[in-house]
């Protein structure tokens, strides 16, 4: 438990009839920036939600630190940073007065705290522009500024990057992995956007309809699943039928009636062009490809792409 | 809990409506100057500069205090517990962790401290104009009785606040509920003597008016004497432990209902 930051058990969030999460058991590693993927409405945020206590789950249990956020709450929360949805400010302060607001009821006495905060994201200090008057991206980074400033051990994002320009969210993708390599710091961190959490996670956790279907590190992933053998041949169902009954593998993904994916690597190429070629199927190309990240996932979630 | 005050009034910045908050505190005690000096019925009535004078401040009180206060205080609500809705900040302040119980009794602190100032500023303005116009007596009894009055009218006033949040809709219908919560009160004052005491001694304006009237008698020129000789003789004057019990009740229970609808916004 201890080498897990985060770890839930069976965590269940039911609204009437609709099962929001399921059963889902998330272990986060300490010092590991761990990206929760899935779709709009998979689950991401109720599962943030109920992470940091925001909403109560029907069912199962949340453990932080290796305590049990029921219970823990008031010990557990000071040592979190979160930003879960659009960020939330008050509009007729500015970004200064507002980190104050937050500063103060964290008791935090740091008198730097605010403007190094505002500073990492690229914020003036002291500015006298209202919030209301901010654009999208300067909402974003003023979130993230409210999430760091008081530098908590865990971070909780969800989709952090809503809003940021190309150069706005290569600034925060190398300020997260510097907090995460320097500073040691966990960080969960959801997204839609699967370029952004290949480039940044070292774990990650495929959630799906509520279901958390896949739980791996990025580079156990690349290593096993996201390679494959791809086959053209002149009948995929045929090929189908000898990956089976002769190499016993279920292992394989027929994209259409000329082309396969074989996953099971450890099958050697040679043998199975040579078991196709025996029963009459006509061979085009066999060779070694690697998915994304994108294509990974479709596989998983067994639909179409993310967005 | 002070921090959690302090940050509630400093989420108050650049909020106009508490600066013309302060400035209602005017509202009554200048016109209500120029009507004790000018109609002479009233100078029949208050023969004396210092009756003049506190006929008038218990107009202010009345008129200002025990009407005005009510509608304001309602609005004010309003801004403070519609603030954490409309800004989104509600996740904010639960990350620290600030909980709903903090949070409605930051907001209701609030209230009370600006009722005080809001009766206090009335009370102080009515005794200048009264240094000028008329003779002022009885200072510490007026702004002492001020404070009481913003407490009374604010803990009164909370079951109004119930209602706001309990519709948790826009402004304008929580002022509609104001203006109805003002005259519900009025109507009953006005029809004290018809009405069972339950009802009377259950809102707080009849309540508060019939208990201040009758605590002042010993310290302030009262104008109205024989309304008083007849509600005593009614029965309908309540003591000081019986309205500090009815409003506290009042205060914690209503306090104990938002807290609890505001847990229920929380995970909406």
């Amino acid at each position: 438990m201890n080498d897990f930051i985060i770890k839930t058990s069976g965590l269940t969030k039911i609204y009437g009839k609709q099962k929001s999460v399921a059963d889902l058991n998330l272990n986060v590693r300490k010092g590991r920036i761990y990206g929760l993927l899935g779709r709009n409405g998979a689950g991401k945020t109720t599962t943030m939600k109920m992470l940091l206590n925001l909403i109560q789950p029907t069912s199962g249990k949340v453990y932080i630190f290796g305590k049990d956020m029921g219970t823990g709450e008031r010990d557990i929360l000071p040592h979190i940073g979160s930003l879960v949805e659009s960020p939330g400010f008050y509009p007729n302060l500015t970004g200064t007065e507002n980190l104050k607001i937050f500063a103060e009821l964290r008791h935090m006495t740091n008198q730097n705290a605010i403007k190094d905060a505002l500073n990492l994201v690229g914020l003036p200090y002291k500015d006298k522009k209202l919030f209301s008057k901010y654009s999208l991206g300067m909402k974003q980074r003023l979130a993230i500024a409210l999430a760091v400033m008081h530098d908590p051990e865990l971070l909780i994002l969800d989709e952090p990057i809503n809003g940021l320009d190309p150069i706005g969210i290569a600034e925060i993708r190398s300020f997260f992995r510097e907090l995460c390599d320097v500073k040691g710091k966990t960080i969960l961190i959801s997204s839609h956007i699967l370029s952004e959490i290949s480039l940044l996670a070292d774990d990650i956790g495929i959630i799906d309809h509520g279901v958390l279907l896949k739980e791996e590190s990025l580079r156990e992933l690349e290593k096993q699943n996201m390679r494959y053998i791809h086959f053209g041949v002149s009948d995929s169902a045929e090929a189908a039928q000898i990956l089976k009954t002769t190499f016993k593998t279920q292992n394989f993904h027929v994209e259409d009636e000329h082309n396969i994916r074989l996953y099971e690597l450890s099958l050697e190429i040679p043998k199975v062009n040579r078991a196709f070629i025996e029963k009459g199927i006509e061979l085009t190309e066999s060779h070694v490809c690697e998915d994304t990240l994108e294509d990974y996932f479709k596989k998983i979630t067994g639909g179409v792409g993310i967005a | 809990m002070l921090k959690i005050i302090h940050c509630e009034f400093a989420k108050l910045k650049r909020k106009h409506f508490v600066f013309l908050v302060i400035l209602a505190a005017l509202l009554f005690p200048i016109p209500m100057t120029a009507m004790f000096l000018l109609l002479p019925r009233l100078h029949d009535k208050y023969p004396t500069a210092a009756m003049q004078f506190d006929g008038m401040w218990q107009s202010v009180l009345g008129f200002g205090i025990q009407m005005l206060l009510p509608c304001i205080l309602g609005v004010l609500a309003a801004i403070l517990f519609f603030m954490e809705r409309d800004n989104n900040t509600f996740k904010n302040l639960r990350a620290i962790p600030v909980t709903s119980k903090q949070m409605v009794v930051g907001k209701i602190a609030v209230l009370f401290i600006f009722s005080i100032i809001f009766c206090l500023a009335s009370t102080i303005v009515s005794i200048l104009l009264g240094g000028v116009f008329f003779e002022v007596t009885g200072v510490f009894y007026k702004l002492w009785m001020s404070v009481l009055m913003g407490i009374m009218v604010t803990a009164g006033t909370l079951p109004l606040v119930i209602v706001i949040v309990l519709f948790n809709k826009t402004y304008i219908f929580s002022v509609l509920l104001c203006i109805f919560y003002s005259v519900l009160n009025s109507f009953a004052e006005f029809m004290m003597t018809e009405l069972p005491k339950a009802v009377v001694f259950a809102l707080p304006v009849p309540l508060i008016n019939l208990w201040s009237s009758n605590d002042m008698q010993n310290h302030v020129i009262m104008g109205d004497a024989d309304d008083l000789l007849m509600f005593k003789s009614l029965d309908l004057i309540p003591s000081t432990k019986l309205t500090f019990t009815i409003l506290t009740v009042m205060a914690f229970t209503s306090v104990g209902i938002i807290i609890y609808l505001y847990k229920k916004w929380e995970e909406c």
